[in-house]
């Protein structure tokens, strides 16, 4: 009779088994690849989107999602803000995943090799998961094992910043070097040693973001700038040399590995776009939800910047009528160009998250705060210029180290606009706070951190909301 | 002395009634009628009065007066207080009845078109409340029995079709890819013809349910199918046809009022000039392209019966045909069914079966925006000024919006679906050793159904897709095996009978959807996938099972038809329980006192029958998922490796080893009266029931990458007062009578297991429409209210938000001068607190009259297309007319609506007091005049033609199509582009042969 009542699982696995064999622990593995991208539905736009919202760049308006997006723009953070929690979960569920790969991995039929490169692989993803958790909320709860209590507090700083450099180490050291991994879009050692540095920038720690970085251009020598600018960003060229680490995108029905940039993009009625050669396709869709470019923004780039091509003052609109979008903040970035692929929505653009340019100016940026402006230091802007199509700085119109930290700053911003950089490198510069009140946002200083989403804390009590949310 | 003579017949069917008792009154003179139903007898007093009194009919008291020769007409006893009730595993006497049992018959049904069993009683018993979900053709309905008391494990009641527990689930839930659907499936009982259907009982308390264990907390609708009688053949044909219109439109802004409002908004600020309205010509009202005006409705039904002594046969044969009121919707059903029952000596076989296929087709409409939109969402949305077709004759797009064409939605988009069900059960039944008698019962019920979407390149997303296809296939099939064991025995004035039994039953269900899309053509829709781009093919399936193992017991002793008791017990065992809790026990005990029959109330001429109920007792509820007990691994999200997606898993859940049901603990007081020869009858019934050990969805710490756990925690109460009258108001050549039901409900949450409050509920960009906590009702809304609009002269230092006159002016409940969340509150109760319903019966000559109003007070509803009438995506959609007509203008400052320059200029405060909408009503339900022809002809017995009104007036305040509908299904009502409700006229006829 007990048989009866026997609860038969026949469209899900149990774990028991599953775990112990390479299959399994690669599907999981997959999984928590998945989690670490957050690229399901529009979250491609939504975790970059409020690293944007919040500065100079641009601002959003449009669409039902608008009433949520002013409130970043204005600096008005409430712990029930949408967009909070996906860029919390998904995290989450690539530590949860990982930790039970840990787990698993020991007891497994993999071989040895296989043994290190799972668990290279399951740390790189888990520390770029606290990585991003940190820099978004602060410190957060430090979950390494699917054993602790479900209650856990916040984490120290001192605690995670330590977990983060130490896991990201250990990936360096193990993961495979870059080009010798299994499979595109799997973990490399550049893409750690990257990490590396910018955990080391963003922390302040600039003699080790200098080290790593040193090594890093000695190490990872197949990286190089892509000539063209503004043919970086397309499917086409997806495979670049430029691109350490992306979060991989695919045109699919589901959405779930979607880059949904372009929706956001087509100002209203758009037919073409005569100074970028864009001619709107009917398989496209043109949303009410609208991503725009700030005119001071925009002008702040030099005429010659070749970067400022990927963006559009006017259109033609459906009935042949040309529509100025510069003068009323309403320049259009078209970034990552629309997938003649594409599926409804969705969008194969890969979303860069560490280039070679990136590692550039950051070196740049530790050796300046270090030492001031050099010429190695001024070197490395400069091969980020020339691509650009701009003169290369000299040092003697370097005059300071604040000097030089404001160039970087402006360098950064035209050369990484919509990749999600600018609220950390403002917040490093010690302007995000700043720039918001002079552009009239109502912003404090205990900003620098978002407020943790209130279902995490209603979910678990021990975890302190951020000060003054 | 004298001696009366007369003759007592019915006073329906004219016919007359052998047997018959007459008595005189004050004395011991009896007599009864004989075969030709005329009596004879001698009284002492030419004015005493005589009683008449015959079984199923009302007692008669008639004053002599000196006549010699009195004829009787006794009218059936309506209230049939000595009918046979079927209650669980077994029937039993109306009278001896302990629980509270809510029977109805084929004659007291609804009026008009009921596609489905709840229909036929919405509306007629107490405590009970039953909401159409929307006017869908065979649409999704929602039945609570005594309130809800779950949150997560389902609050529908079970379902006995003959003594068969049916799964009541939808077969194929998904819509198909790009396609909008309602938020609740169609009706899964739509499959069961009603005409087939004798009648309903609704046992309500603990005492009537409890053996149905774990699967009697949300009460239990018996529904027991027509069987042959004693007879020659009697053949019954009934046809309806009839024309379905809108009840109840909603009023947008026409071409002319649009382009005056947003010209007039725009000069205000409220956009740029650039989007201001120029000349149109013709425009198009959107909505009323959408509906099927005069939507056909027809029916067919035929059946046979009859038997003799040992056999008896029912069969019949059902068409029934409905379009919706909404273009290409539509719903049909072919049933039929065969009923056979045997007896010889002490040996009883039998079978009911029916086989039906339902034929759906669906219009894309329901919860979605934008793009994804359905046709009364776009049709509200999209610019009146605007013609259907641009010059090349292909469907306009607006350009203003990202919405496609509503004709294209309705055009383009499309779906049908093909269900086919049968269900059967036979037993055998057979006495022993006199007071004994055994019974096996074995049944199955087998649905199997497809679906078939495709998008085409009408549509935006079918253009964007090169045309979508899916396919959805699914079966859901069920056994039982039953075996019960009866004792039935007389011990001078004393009854005993006593059940026991032992039942399994096993549930299985399996899926398969399939998509495509990138078609070189529309042509083959869903009937070639392979055409479609190879990388793009999905397909999913899954299989899943769940059994329970039962075993089941009840003792019914009367004393003297006074003193009845009750007690059963059931111990169910349920494989979607943890290991550590599978089986459960649910007791119950019944006490009932039948005063009538008391000598110090006999005496009491005006009271016929008098019956004191007290019940407790425990049921559960195991309407979860499976596999909730386990952790198991599924589909994950894809990832990008390589150069394509991969498939991977994903751990499902935290286990919960310790899962069990949901307990119900209810205890009713009851009372049944008959006065006057049960010229007045009715019940009064108080209860409260407490859900424990709810099976929630608890939230758990987010950094275990999961959300929630389902987990045995936290208590809900149900508490009310329930009435039901019944009077013969008239009896003779015009009779009249009245029932009215009335129900008094209250629902309030006792315990959350320490969780502060859970927000659910959410439609389109609305989300956190109502809240659960502690001391509240269930999904009570929670949200802003609103005190009117900021006028030029208010004292704009009380707030520090940015308002300018003609904004909406929110309570600061803190008074911090900012209004924020922590400014929301309670503005609202899901429930109504007081539900009615009113039932007239006139007969005169060959006319019969049935008025049928009802109505819920104390409900409210958030209309979300009020929503997105405050709070528009953009400028240029179009709304609901009357707050924007009556807006407030510097010269017209208004108190009521706001300016809509800046409607986001507070953020979207979606849920407030001015969205979330009293659902009162009252509503002249059914009105039904029906004539039956007198017929000499001995080769047709009867025909009757009749005409029926349903939905004739609704008195409402409520800004949308019907108050009664919740399109969200569920416990949170939200009102989002419904389906319409109709206005349906029906003609009919009905032939006996």
């Amino acid at each position: 009779c007990n048989d009866f009542l026997k609860e038969e699982v026949f469209s899900q696995l149990a774990p028991e088994n599953y775990l112990k064999t390479k299959e399994g622990l690669t599907s999981v593995l997959y999984e928590t690849y998945a989690k670490a991208a957050n690229m399901n539905g529009n979250n491609s736009i939504y975790v970059l989107g409020p690293q944007e919202f919040v500065t100079d760049i641009l601002y959003q308006s449009g669409d039902n999602v608008e009433a949520t997006i002013r409130n970043y723009r204005d600096f008005n953070w409430d712990p029930n803000m949408d967009f909070l929690i996906q860029n919390w979960d998904s995290y989450y569920q690539c530590v949860r995943n990982a930790n039970i790969l840990l787990e698993n991995i020991p007891g497994s039929n993999l071989s040895a090799a296989e043994k290190t490169l799972y668990e290279a692989e399951a740390r790189f993803l888990r520390a770029v998961s606290y990585y991003k958790l940190y820099f978004f909320f602060g410190t957060v709860p430090l979950r390494t094992s699917s054993s602790q209590g479900l209650s856990l507090p916040r984490a120290s700083e001192d605690e995670l910043k330590q977990f983060i450099a130490a896991e990201l180490k250990f990936s360096l050291e193990n993961l495979p070097n870059p080009g010798a991994e299994a499979q595109k879009y799997r973990a490399h050692k550049a893409a750690a040693s990257g990490y590396l540095i910018k955990f080391y920038l963003n922390t302040k720690n600039w003699n080790e973001a200098s080290t790593v970085s040193a090594q890093f251009l000695s190490s990872f020598k197949t990286y190089s700038l892509f000539a063209t600018y503004k043919d970086m960003f397309k499917v086409d060229n997806e495979n670049n040399n430029e691109y350490i680490w992306v979060r991989p995108a695919i045109a699919s029905s589901d959405r779930v590995t979607a880059n949904s940039w372009s929706n956001v993009s087509f100002p209203d009625n758009f037919k073409s776009a005569p100074e970028v050669g864009l001619v709107f396709k009917s398989t496209w869709l043109n949303w009410p939800n609208e991503f725009r470019i700030y005119d001071k923004f925009y002008d702040t780039f030099e005429a010659a910047d070749k970067r400022r091509e990927l963006m559009i003052t006017y259109y033609i609109n459906a009935s042949d009528q040309r529509v100025e979008l510069r003068g009323s903040d309403n320049i259009r970035s078209f970034k990552y160009w629309p997938d003649p692929n594409n599926v409804g929505a969705a969008h194969g653009n890969d979303i860069p998250e560490i280039r070679l340019a990136d590692i550039l100016l950051s070196r740049a940026e530790a050796l300046n705060e270090l030492n001031g402006p050099s010429t190695e230091a001024l070197q490395l802007v400069n091969q980020v210029r020339t691509r650009a199509g701009l003169p290369g700085l000299k040092l003697e119109n370097v005059a300071t180290k604040e000097a030089f930290r404001d160039m970087i700053l402006l360098e950064r911003g035209h050369e990484f606009f919509n990749e999600g950089h600018r609220r950390m490198d403002l917040i490093r510069t010690g302007k995000f706070i700043s720039d918001a009140q002079a552009r009239g946002k109502n912003a404090q200083p205990f900003q620098l951190v978002f407020p943790i989403p209130q279902v995490v804390i209603d979910s678990d009590p021990v975890i302190q909301q951020n000060p003054n949310y | 002395q004298d001696v009366i003579t007369g003759k007592v017949i019915d006073a329906k069917t004219r016919e007359p009634l052998p047997g018959a008792t007459v008595i005189v009154q004050g004395t011991n003179l009896a007599t009864t009628t004989d075969s030709e139903g005329t009596y004879r007898l001698t009284v002492s007093s030419p004015n005493g009065k005589i009683t008449v009194s015959y079984v199923g009919f009302l007692a008669k008291t008639i004053d002599l007066a000196n006549q010699k020769k009195i004829d009787v007409e006794l009218e059936p006893n309506i209230s049939m207080l000595e009918d046979v009730v079927v209650i669980g595993y077994g029937t039993a006497k109306k009278s001896d009845i302990t629980g509270s049992v809510a029977s109805l018959t084929e004659k007291s049904f609804n009026k008009g078109v009921n596609v489905s069993a709840e229909q036929l009683i919405a509306g007629k018993v107490s405590g009970v409340q039953i909401i159409q979900n929307s006017g869908e053709p065979g649409g999704g309905i929602t039945v609570n029995i005594r309130g809800m008391g779950s949150l997560n494990a389902g609050n529908s009641p079970l379902y006995v079709v003959d003594g068969f527990p049916i799964d009541n689930s939808t077969t194929v839930s998904g819509t198909g890819a790009n396609f909008t659907g309602m938020r609740t499936a169609r009706n899964p009982l739509n499959s069961i013809n009603p005409a087939d259907i004798a009648s309903i009982e609704v046992l309500k308390d603990a005492s009537a349910t409890a053996i149905y264990g774990s699967r009697g907390a949300n009460g239990v609708v018996l529904i027991t199918t027509k069987r042959g009688k004693e007879g020659g053949l009697k053949v019954n044909y009934d046809t309806y046809y009839g024309v379905q219109n809108v009840m109840n439109d909603i009023d947008l802004l026409s071409a002319n009022d649009y382009k005056a409002v947003m010209n007039s908004l725009i000069d205000a600020g409220a956009g740029s000039a650039n989007l201001k309205i120029g000349e149109f010509s013709g425009g198009t009202d959107w909505l009323k392209r959408m509906y099927h005006k005069n939507a056909p409705i027809k029916s067919h039904n035929l059946s046979f019966s009859g038997g003799n002594q040992s056999t008896k046969y029912y069969t019949s044969l059902n068409y029934f045909d409905q379009d919706g009121l909404l273009i290409n919707s539509s719903n049909k059903r072919y049933s039929a069914r065969v009923n056979l029952e045997h007896t010889n000596k002490n040996f009883t076989v039998g079978t009911n079966i029916t086989s039906s296929y339902v034929a759906d087709s669906y219009v894309a409409n329901g919860f979605d925006l934008n793009e994804r939109a359905g046709i009364i969402y776009a049709a509200i949305a999209y610019e009146p000024t605007l013609s259907i077709y641009d010059q090349d004759n292909n469907y306009v797009l607006s350009k203003n919006m990202n919405i496609d064409n509503p004709l294209a939605i309705a055009n383009g988009k499309t779906s049908t679906s093909d269900l086919y069900r049968t269900l059967g059960n036979v037993y055998g039944e057979v006495k022993f050793l006199t007071d004994f008698s055994a019974r096996l019962n074995l049944g199955a019920d087998i649905t199997s159904q497809r679906r078939d979407t495709y998008v085409d390149r009408q549509t935006i997303e079918g253009r964007a897709n090169g045309g979508i296809a899916s396919v959805l296939t699914g079966t859901n099939n069920s056994f039982l095996s039953e075996l019960t064991l009866n004792y039935k025995k007389r011990f001078g004035n004393q009854d005993l009978n006593v059940l026991f039994g032992t039942t399994a039953q096993q549930f299985n269900a399996n899926d398969l959807t399939s998509q495509g899309s990138g078609f070189p053509s529309d042509a083959t829709k869903t009937d070639n996938l392979s055409l479609g781009d190879p990388t793009r093919f999905i397909a999913t399936s899954s299989r899943s099972r769940n059994s329970l193992l039962s075993y089941l017991g009840r003792v019914n002793y009367n004393i003297a038809e006074k003193y009845l008791l009750t007690g059963s017990l059931r111990i169910d065992g349920s494989s979607r329980f943890g290991e550590n809790n599978k089986y459960g026990v649910f007791p119950s005990f019944a006490f009932a006192w039948r005063l009538e029959n008391e000598e110090f109330i006999k005496n009491a001429e005006y009271i016929t029958a008098l019956k004191l109920r007290s019940s407790w007792g425990q049921t559960g509820n195991q309407a979860i998922d499976n596999y909730q007990s386990l952790t198991t691994y599924t589909t994950g999200q894809k990832a990008v490796i390589g150069s394509q997606q991969v498939s991977t898993t994903t751990p499902n859940r935290v286990p919960n080893p310790n899962l069990k049901w949901e307990t119900s603990e209810q205890l009713n007081f009851g009372l049944d009266f008959g006065l006057w020869g049960n010229r007045i009858t009715g019940s009064l019934d108080w209860y409260t029931k407490t859900t424990r050990d709810m099976l929630l969805n608890l939230p758990i710490p987010r950094t275990t990458g999961f959300t929630t756990m389902m987990t045995n925690i936290g208590s809900v109460r149900n508490s009310g007062f329930e009435v039901l009258i019944n009077s013969n108001n008239l009896s003779g050549p015009l009779s009249w009578e009245t029932t009215l039901n009335m129900t008094w409900m209250n629902n309030k949450v006792l315990n959350l297991g320490g969780i502060d409050n859970i927000f659910t509920g959410s439609a389109g960009g609305t989300a956190n429409v109502a809240i659960i906590k502690v001391g509240l009702p269930m999904y009570a809304f929670y949200g802003y209210t609103i005190d009117g609009v900021w006028q030029t002269g208010d004292d704009f230092t009380a707030t520090k938000d940015n308002v300018k006159p003609g904004d909406f002016k929110y309570r600061d409940l803190n008074g911090d001068k900012i209004v924020n969340a922590d400014d929301r509150q309670v503005i609202g109760n899901p429930f109504p607190k007081f539900m009615a319903s009113l039932t007239n019966n006139f007969t005169y000559k060959g006319f019969n009259l049935n008025v049928f109003f009802d109505g819920a007070w104390g409900a409210k509803m958030l209309n979300n297309n009020l929503v997105d009438t405050y709070f528009p995506a953009n400028l240029l959609r179009n709304r609901l007319s009357e707050p924007l007509l009556n807006r407030w203008t510097p010269s017209n400052p208004s108190a009521v609506y706001p300016s809509f320059v800046n409607p986001l200029g507070q953020g979207k405060k979606e849920v407030n007091t001015y969205t979330v909408e009293s659902a009162d009503f009252l509503r002249l339900n059914t009105v039904k005049l029906g004539y039956d022809f007198s017929i000499k002809n001995s080769a047709v017995k009867g025909v009757g033609v009749f005409v029926t009104a349903q939905n004739l007036a609704m008195w409402t305040k409520y800004k949308g199509y019907d108050p009664s509908i919740n399109p969200n299904g569920g416990g949170v009502r939200i009102d989002w582009n419904a389906f319409p409700t109709a206005r349906t006229i029906l003609f009919g006829l009905n032939l006996n042969l």
